[in-house]
């Protein structure tokens, strides 16, 4: 039985290395260009340009300009879809809410005093990540979900009495996933409000200074760039992605007394 | 041609096929979940290796953190030795 899985996971590894050479010789169609495209010089050469603004995003890291910049509307969507998943969660589970008192202590005080440590760790990657996603890789969903395993291992180690009893609960989360969302929109439209107010033309997800718009979001914050909206969506992102992920795990973990309860609570509402 | 990093890609793709086959063969569920993320490492290491560093830093806490709990918790909630 172990020989004949050995010769199995061989013989597969053995077929996928075939395949990778099969692909590396050109063998299921044209390979992709060694030398950039032009769209691609197109980005590189616009993601931060001071000397050409209206199409630049001043933003020195080139995917979060893509992705939140010159492909905005897309990754709206992106957020807006995640942000329904956790609406269908919480939907399912309408009614329910943390009770104190039932299940365990959390782990022993060993494991305690190095996640004590660890948390003031994630937590700064996280949030240096999420307000650095203009300068260096990463970005709002990144650092979201950073801080969600944080309070995921909190839960574990912890327990969730413990952090029910400080405060954590379903209802908050969900109240900060949607302030996060609400951000994210309005920092898409802060421009064209300001532009039907002062009567000047501005885009819908208008960064820097465009054609036709003299309008800009904050390029300098102090002496380093913020890539205009790509600061604030990045934040945004991060409390909604952070709030969500954490909802989805504490909402999947209800105890059995909990269970009952939110089944009352749904039938209740037919 | 940079011989490092795909050498190290190729390594790392293998050990994702072998921890994959491991987590499809394992009756018990919880070892499944740890050769998941095991899988999920590789994919991260080689994400890292070709210049993807934001999908790198994504799947990180995704795919070792946070679904290996969920996956654990479910797990829990059911029995831990498939029949």
């Amino acid at each position: 039985m172990r020989l004949r899985e050995v010769v199995v996971a061989v013989s597969v590894a053995l077929m996928v290395l075939l395949l990778a050479y099969v692909v590396s010789a050109g063998g299921l169609g044209p390979l992709a260009p060694r030398e950039l495209r032009e769209l691609a010089r197109s980005y590189l050469a616009n993601a931060y340009n001071p000397w050409n603004v209206t199409q630049s995003s001043l933003s020195l890291e080139a995917v979060t300009a893509i992705v939140w910049d010159y492909r905005g509307i897309d990754t709206f969507f992106e957020t807006s879809v995640l942000f329904a998943s956790i609406v269908g969660v919480s939907l399912i589970f309408r009614g329910y809410r943390e009770r104190p008192g039932i299940g365990g202590r959390g782990l022993s005080e060993i494991v305690k005093t190095s996640t004590r440590v660890l948390l003031p760790l994630i937590l700064v990657a996280g949030v240096s990540i999420a307000l650095h996603g203009h300068l260096t890789p990463g970005g709002g969903f990144q650092g979201g979900s950073f801080i969600a395993v944080l309070l995921v291992l909190a839960t574990v180690v912890f327990s969730l009495d413990f952090l029910v009893e400080r405060g954590l609960a379903s209802g908050r989360l969900l109240a900060l996933r949607s302030a996060g969302l609400l951000g994210v929109l309005a920092t898409s439209v802060a421009l064209l409000a300001v532009g039907l107010a002062l009567g000047i033309d501005a885009y819908i997800f208008q960064n820097m200074v465009r054609e036709g718009s003299e309008l800009s979001m904050p390029q300098w914050l102090l002496d380093r760039p913020t890539g205009g909206t790509l600061l604030f969506f990045n934040v945004f992102e991060a409390l909604a992605v952070a709030a969500g992920l954490a909802l989805a795990f504490l909402v999947l973990s209800l105890r059995e007394e909990e269970v009952g309860e939110a089944m009352a609570a749904g039938e209740w509402h037919e | 041609m940079e011989v490092v990093p795909i050498s190290i890609a190729a390594i790392a793709a293998l050990l994702s096929i072998v921890a994959t086959y491991l987590a499809v063969r394992s009756r018990d569920l919880l070892a499944a979940v740890v050769f998941s993320a095991v899988q999920s490492t590789a994919y991260a290491l080689i994400y890292y290796v070709l210049m993807a560093p934001d999908i790198a830093l994504v799947y990180i806490p995704v795919s070792v953190g946070i679904l290996p709990a969920v996956t654990v918790m479910l797990v829990k909630k059911t029995e831990r030795y498939e029949e």
